[in-house]
C-alpha cells in the first residue's frame, strides 16, 4: 500500500512537471522562440502554452514537447469571442461587446480578473493590444459588429480588476492594431493606416496616415512593420516608428 | 400631343413603384453556407509560391512571414534579406485559418483539427500530429454579419466552412 502510494507520489510530481510552468517557460523560451501573431489572431502562445479561443472556449494547450499539444483546460470564456492577444502574464480577450481580462499567473489555470467595457460603444468588435498600464482596442461597428459608431479607445488597467475608459477617437471602420515604442498603428478600412502618437496615452494624437489600401492588421516586428492588406502582405521600415518607408507588398 | 406626354410620365412613375424593396429583378441577397468537402479533408502538402487569393491573418517567426489564405492554406514569405522579402513556398491545409509558432514547430488548424508542422526548414514544412476536433468550430448557425439574410446551415451537410453572399429567387428563412 505504502508502495503505490509513492509510486502515485513519483507519478504526480511527474505530471505536475509536464505543465507550462513559468520557469519552464523561461528556459524554454531562450532555446527556441516564439513568433508573434497580430491583434486579430485566435491562437496565441505564452511560454510553454497554446491559447485558442473560438466563439465562446478559451483552451488551453500545453506545448512542453512542442511537437505534441495536450490539452489542459477548457474554460468558458464569454460570447462572440473573437481575438486573443497576450500582454505579459495576462490574456486579452475581445468580443463583439466586451474585452475579458484573464491572468495567466498560473499558465495552465487562467483566472478572469475582470471585464472592460466601454461606455459609449455598446456592440462591437474589439481586437485589443496592451501596454504596460494600458490596453488600446478598436471599436468597430459594422457587419457582425452592430453598434453606431467607430472609436479607438484606451483603458486605464492600472486597477486590473477595474478597467476605466480613458480616451475615445472617432475613426472609420477600424480592424487591427498594433504599437512599437510611442507608435500606435490602428488599421482602417478608408482612413488607411492611421499612425498615432502614444507618448501621452490617454490623449492619442494622429500625426500621420497612409491610404491607398485596405488595412486589417499590423505586427510591428523589431524595425519591420507587417501589415495584412485585403490582397496581401505590405512590408514597412519602422527604424522610425512615427514615419514608415515602403518597402514591399506581397501579394 | 400633351396627352401623351402624360402617359409616358404616368408610365415612368408607375415603372418607379417597385414593391420588391427596389431591386432590380426578383432575387434577393443573402448568406448561403460553404460546406468542408470530406475529400479534401487530408490533403495537406508543400506547393510551390502563388498569388493570395484571400488574404488572411498574419504571423511574424524569425526571417519568416506567414500569411493565411482564407481557407486555402499559408504562404510562406522569406524575410531574411529586409530589402528583398519573396514568398518561397505555399502550404495547402484545407480551411486553414490561425497561425501561431513556437520552437520550429508551427500550430495551424485545419477546419477544427490542431495541426502541427515541423519547420525547422521553414520552406519545408513537415506534418507531424493532428488533433482532432481540438479548435472548435466557429460560424456554424449563423453567418458573421448582423441583419441579413441567409440560408439555415444544415449540421447533416457537414462543416460549414465559410459563407458567400449570393442572389436568391426567395427569400431564405433563417435572418439574423
Amino acid at each position: 500500500m505504502r508502495k503505490l502510494f509513492i509510486i502515485c507520489l513519483i507519478a504526480f510530481i511527474g505530471i505536475a512537471n509536464l505543465t507550462c510552468s513559468k520557469d519552464a517557460a523561461t528556459t524554454y523560451a531562450a532555446a527556441s522562440g516564439t513568433g508573434q501573431g497580430g491583434s486579430l489572431a485566435r491562437f496565441t502562445i505564452v511560454g510553454n502554452c497554446l491559447y485558442t479561443v473560438d466563439n465562446e472556449k478559451l483552451k488551453v494547450f500545453s506545448i512542453i514537447d512542442p511537437a505534441n499539444p495536450i490539452l489542459k483546460k477548457t474554460i468558458d470564456a464569454g460570447f462572440e469571442i473573437e481575438t486573443i492577444y497576450p500582454f505579459k502574464d495576462k490574456l486579452f480577450i475581445g468580443s463583439t461587446s466586451v474585452i475579458h481580462i484573464f491572468s495567466i499567473d498560473d499558465p495552465e489555470n487562467p483566472q478572469k480578473l475582470s471585464t472592460a467595457i466601454s461606455p459609449t460603444v455598446m456592440r462591437r468588435c474589439d481586437p485589443v493590444v496592451a501596454k504596460d498600464s494600458v490596453a488600446f482596442a478598436t471599436l468597430r461597428t459594422n457587419g457582425p459588429c452592430g453598434g453606431m459608431e467607430s472609436k479607438l479607445v484606451a483603458f486605464d488597467i492600472k486597477n486590473i480588476t477595474n478597467p476605466i475608459q480613458r480616451a475615445s477617437i472617432s475613426v472609420s471602420e477600424p480592424y487591427g492594431l498594433g504599437y512599437a515604442d510611442t507608435i500606435l498603428y490602428v488599421c482602417d478600412r478608408y482612413q488607411g493606416l492611421l499612425i498615432f502618437n502614444i507618448k501621452n496615452a490617454y490623449n492619442p494624437g494622429l500625426i500621420n496616415s497612409i491610404s491607398g489600401n485596405w488595412y486589417l492588421d499590423v505586427i510591428p516586428y523589431y524595425n519591420t512593420l507587417i501589415c495584412w492588406v485585403s490582397d496581401g502582405v505590405i512590408l514597412y521600415d519602422i527604424s522610425n516608428p512615427a514615419s514608415p518607408k515602403f518597402i514591399a507588398k506581397i501579394t | 400631343m400633351r396627352r401623351s406626354l402624360i402617359f409616358w410620365i404616368l408610365i415612368l412613375i408607375l415603372a418607379s413603384c417597385d414593391p420588391k424593396r427596389g431591386t432590380w429583378n426578383d432575387s434577393v441577397q443573402a448568406y448561403v453556407p460553404v460546406y468542408a468537402q470530406l475529400s479534401d479533408l487530408e490533403s495537406i502538402s508543400l506547393q510551390p509560391s502563388q498569388s493570395t487569393t484571400k488574404a488572411g491573418k498574419i504571423y511574424a517567426y524569425s526571417n519568416y512571414i506567414f500569411q493565411n489564405d482564407i481557407n486555402k492554406g499559408i504562404h510562406i514569405i522569406d524575410n531574411s534579406i529586409p530589402a528583398n522579402p519573396r514568398k518561397v513556398a505555399f502550404l495547402k491545409i484545407p480551411y486553414s485559418t490561425e497561425i501561431a509558432v513556437k520552437g520550429s514547430y508551427l500550430y495551424t488548424n485545419l477546419v477544427n483539427d490542431l495541426v502541427v508542422l515541423d519547420i525547422h526548414d521553414p520552406q519545408h514544412p513537415v506534418e507531424i500530429k493532428k488533433v482532432k476536433g481540438a479548435f472548435p468550430l466557429i460560424n456554424q448557425q449563423y453567418p458573421p454579419y448582423t441583419n441579413v439574410y441567409f440560408v439555415c446551415a444544415d449540421p447533416k451537410k457537414g462543416i460549414v466552412v465559410d459563407w458567400q453572399l449570393q442572389q436568391m429567387q426567395n427569400l431564405p428563412s433563417c435572418r439574423r
